[in-house]
């Protein structure tokens, strides 16, 4: 677990600063370290402030680590599983974990409106639906990212489904089957500094790193977890490899025989090299940076500034690889078909979203060097309301002097075209980070279903966290919504006492059957109240209902009309809310032990947010839509007198009772 | 008045002669919550040259590694006139291993030999500027008054004691003991940021 650490011996200490002070190009290399793993359902994620023998010599480096001195475990989990995350924040400053590229509620996805204070616990959970791939785990604090991550906040996750497991695949984890995060970190005084680009390339936060490998087929999963560089990956006795994966999952085939990888911050791509018979050999796997164009991170060369490091526009070792012994039941052979890649057809959307990358430096735009649509990313303003179920084309226009890898939540997405060219092999899968690079037009498609939320946003941004922080951002929600292409004229809701009145008038609808008035209590989950069929007259009908029983609270309306030939439209949606009605609930026994029940007024009452907070106004516990069918767990907290805040999923407003644990 | 125009024109000078002219910060004297249950305060010890001040913290672990360390500088330079004086100013409220108990508990379990004073409202940590535990200061008595003379990192290994290299506290003790100049006057404090309440 803990590479770093010295060894009490003096003569080896002597050792390493004569190593340290004869070269620069280190001959002494540290095995790779792997991260521990963990399985669920429920994981325990304690971030913390820590420290690491990271430099041979001199002091330890101040680190941040999820469970352990540095960086995080990596999480086993399975499709089709229900997780959930136990997020403690022990830093000595709030933070958010965001689980990039997974598909999941935006109330669980840890970006920056999920603010977790210092000595709280969050505790989102959701059911996995991505198919089997890598992804990662990082804070999203707005204009904190990067600082966080240099400290080396992050973790993996990999997803398992039944098709890859059943594929002729490697996959024992640290055998044959090995995590490999790329970053680069700075160092003044053997502190990290928080910068756009490291002197020094950690390789699984290991320096210098090797790591042996059996004689057969091996599959590497890289993440590119800097905050800024990109990396020009390949092997230094020019093998071939085979990509098999990128962000969202596996290729529909092997994209065979490269040499090279560029990969972005971010993005991960899976890989497997064949190393069958090759027992007792050894090779580095490297960053053939010096290739790199200036307008990509890290081929850049600036003067002067934070932009200076040892690395730029170089080739150096991202690991030295050495061969050892095949192992029982190896995989000596590279399969070609993985599985079926159904993409998304850009007939299927809707509209083209276009957003522009520019510098700030041309258009005058102050606050950030780089921004998206000539905005600085304002964490109060929505920039757009996706449809729910909407497959929408994103079009990423690049006028900027400078490369930027493109991240949206959320949604994994296929590309369509970079500079009006189809993706290449490997990056014609499921994607959730695209390369824009300079002076170019990008154009994804995505599919923005299931999660729909009108309070908590998703994120779009620069992946280069310097840029991020700065406000090369935005965000958009997923709203259930509805379109009216029909000859309604008008369409009314108002309260009537206790009952809702339902009138609209309606021309031309000598092809109309009937209307179903449908009534929701949240805008996403629709039922029907009655139908009312239409009357077969040409020129203005009126109609009118009554709803004997509106929910509490706010009630959403909308008309689903049926044509003679079964298709049907919705008209708009009306709302309306009954003044003073907020929802009640009782929270029993009080005072309580270990857990806490609760009562509602009305059962089909659903929490959007709760929060559990003590005497002192320290927020202890932070539950995005708890299921409390066998109630809530107190066990954990001391004694004393707590409040429990409760928002309501329709409404959103938060009523606070308070209890006592004893 | 008079005292300050004397400062202007000694920086002036300095500015000239160096081009440098750092004038060293104040800090006042406080008040606080001892272990002990008793308030302690500087002016509580009139016969003290200076003191070694020390913001540290039960829960970081990088403060972990640096009690019995303050013990020996205490043990070293009380007799000489600078004691140690250490603070928590942590946020309780988010730090709950802060707390004033275990505080208590954890300056009885591992035998401090100095105060160990509770800043509930971060104020002490606030008028030296404290940033991180441990945050070492040495301050001295200029004219019935506290001057910072050093403020940073205790010394240079947290983790290996038998490896520092320097000594950067007892160092700036020393130096002002012999009447020399203080180099380096600061250095970076490395530890956990103390996390000011809003």
């Amino acid at each position: 677990m803990h590479l770093f650490r010295l060894r009490h011996n003096f003569s080896v200490v002597i050792l390493f600063m004569l190593l340290l002070s004869s070269s620069k190009s280190f001959s002494q290399y540290n095995t790779l370290w792997i991260p521990d793993t963990l399985t669920g359902p429920t994981f325990n994620l304690n971030i913390k402030d820590t420290f690491a023998q990271i430099l041979p010599s001199g002091n330890q480096t101040i680190t941040g680590g999820i469970n352990g001195k540095f960086w995080g475990p990596t999480l086993i989990i399975n499709k089709g599983d229900s997780v959930h995350m136990n997020v403690h924040n022990y830093l000595n400053d709030s933070t958010t974990l965001h689980w990039h590229g997974m598909h999941l509620p935006a109330v669980m996805d840890g970006g920056p409106h999920q603010v977790i204070p210092p000595g709280t616990t969050w505790k989102p959970y959701w059911k996995v639906t991505n198919d089997a791939t890598t992804l990662w785990y990082h804070p999203h604090l707005h204009e904190m990212t990067e600082a966080q991550i240099t400290k080396g906040i992050g973790g993996l996750i990999i997803v398992r489904d039944s098709i890859e497991s059943a594929l002729a695949l490697p996959r024992t984890y640290g055998v044959d089957d090995i995590p490999i995060v790329l970053s680069d970190r700075k160092f003044s005084s053997n502190q990290f500094t928080v910068a756009p680009y490291g002197d020094s390339m950690m390789t699984n936060m290991t320096l210098r790193a090797k790591y042996t490998i059996p004689a057969q087929v091996v599959r590497l999963r890289i993440l590119n977890g800097s905050v800024e560089r990109s990396y020009n990956l390949g092997f230094s006795d020019g093998r071939k490899f085979y990509v098999i994966g990128s962000d969202g999952g596996l290729l529909s085939k092997t994209d065979s025989s490269l040499t090279r990888y560029l990969i972005h911050a971010g993005e991960r791509v899976e890989i497997l090299i064949n190393c069958t018979g090759q027992s007792g050999s050894s090779f580095d796997l490297k960053a053939y940076n010096s290739t790199l164009a200036q307008n990509i991170a890290g081929g850049d060369v600036f003067p002067n500034g934070p932009f200076v490091n040892y690395l730029a526009r170089k080739d150096f070792n991202v690991l030295h690889v050495v061969v050892g012994a095949q192992t029982s039941n190896a995989i000596t052979k590279i399969p070609t078909a993985l599985r079926t890649v159904t993409l998304l057809s850009a007939s299927n959307s809707n509209i083209t979203r276009a957003l522009t990358i520019i510098d700030t430096t041309i258009s005058g735009v102050t606050g950030a060097a780089f921004v998206l649509n000539h905005k600085v990313f304002d964490i109060n303003y929505n920039n757009y309301t996706v449809p729910l179920d909407n497959t929408e084309i994103w079009q990423i226009t690049s006028t900027s002097n400078f490369g930027h890898p493109f991240h949206i939540h959320d949604v994994e997405f296929n590309i369509l075209s970079v500079g009006g060219v189809a993706p290449v092999a490997s990056q014609a899968g499921w994607k959730d980070v695209v390369f824009v690079p300079s002076k170019t037009t990008v154009k994804f498609i995505a599919k923005f279903d299931d999660f729909a939320d009108t309070a908590h946003p998703f994120m779009y941004h620069c992946h280069i966290a310097l840029h991020e922080d700065e406000g090369m951002m935005g965000q958009f929600i997923v709203k259930n919504t509805s379109s009216l292409p029909l000859n309604l004229l008008s369409f009314t809701a108002s309260y009537n006492n206790a009952t809702v009145s339902l009138k609209w008038s309606a021309a031309n609808q000598i092809n109309t059957k009937y209307f179903t008035v449908e009534r929701s209590g949240d805008d996403i989950k629709w039922a029907t109240i009655t139908t009312v069929n239409a009357t077969s007259l040409p020129g203005t009908n009126t109609y009118s209902i009554t709803d004997a029983a509106p929910l509490y609270g706010i009630n959403y309306y909308r008309l689903k009309v049926t044509d003679e030939d079964g298709k049907f439209t919705f008209s708009k949606i009306q709302s309306l809310e009954k003044s003073g009605e907020s929802f009640q609930f009782n929270v029993y026994p009080n005072p309580a032990k270990s857990k806490l029940y609760f009562s509602f007024k009305d059962p089909s009452y659903e929490i959007y947010y709760m929060k559990v907070v003590n005497h002192l106004g320290k927020v202890v516990y932070m539950l995005p839509r708890p299921q409390l069918q066998s109630g809530l767990d107190i066990s954990g907290l001391s004694k004393g007198a707590y409040f429990i805040q409760v928002t309501d999923d329709k409404t959103k407003k938060t009523v606070t009772k308070e209890f006592i644990v004893n | 008045m008079m005292k300050r125009g004397i400062a202007f024109i000694v920086c002036l000078i300095l500015f000239v002669l160096t081009g440098n002219c750092q004038s060293e910060k104040k800090v006042a004297d406080f008040n606080l919550l001892n272990i002990d249950s008793k308030y302690v305060s500087l002016k509580d010890y009139p016969h003290a040259k200076g003191f070694m001040i020390v913001f540290t913290s039960n829960h970081c672990p990088f403060a972990k590694l640096y009690p019995e360390r303050l013990n020996l500088l205490n043990t070293k330079y009380t007799p000489l006139g600078i004691p140690v004086i250490a603070i928590s100013s942590t946020d309780t409220v988010s730090y709950e291993e802060d707390n004033y108990e275990l505080m208590v508990a954890k300056a009885t379990n591992e035998h401090f030999n100095f105060p160990y004073l509770y800043d509930g409202s971060q104020s002490v940590a606030k008028d030296f500027a404290a940033q991180r535990t441990p945050h070492a200061f040495l301050i001295w008595k200029e004219n019935d008054s506290w001057t910072i003379k050093y403020n940073g990192a205790i010394d240079d290994n947290g983790a290996h004691p038998e490896l520092v290299q320097k000594h950067y506290l007892s160092d700036a003790v020393d130096a002002l003991l012999a009447r020399k100049k203080i180099s380096p006057k600061e250095t970076r404090s490395i530890g956990c940021q103390i996390y000011f309440r809003k």
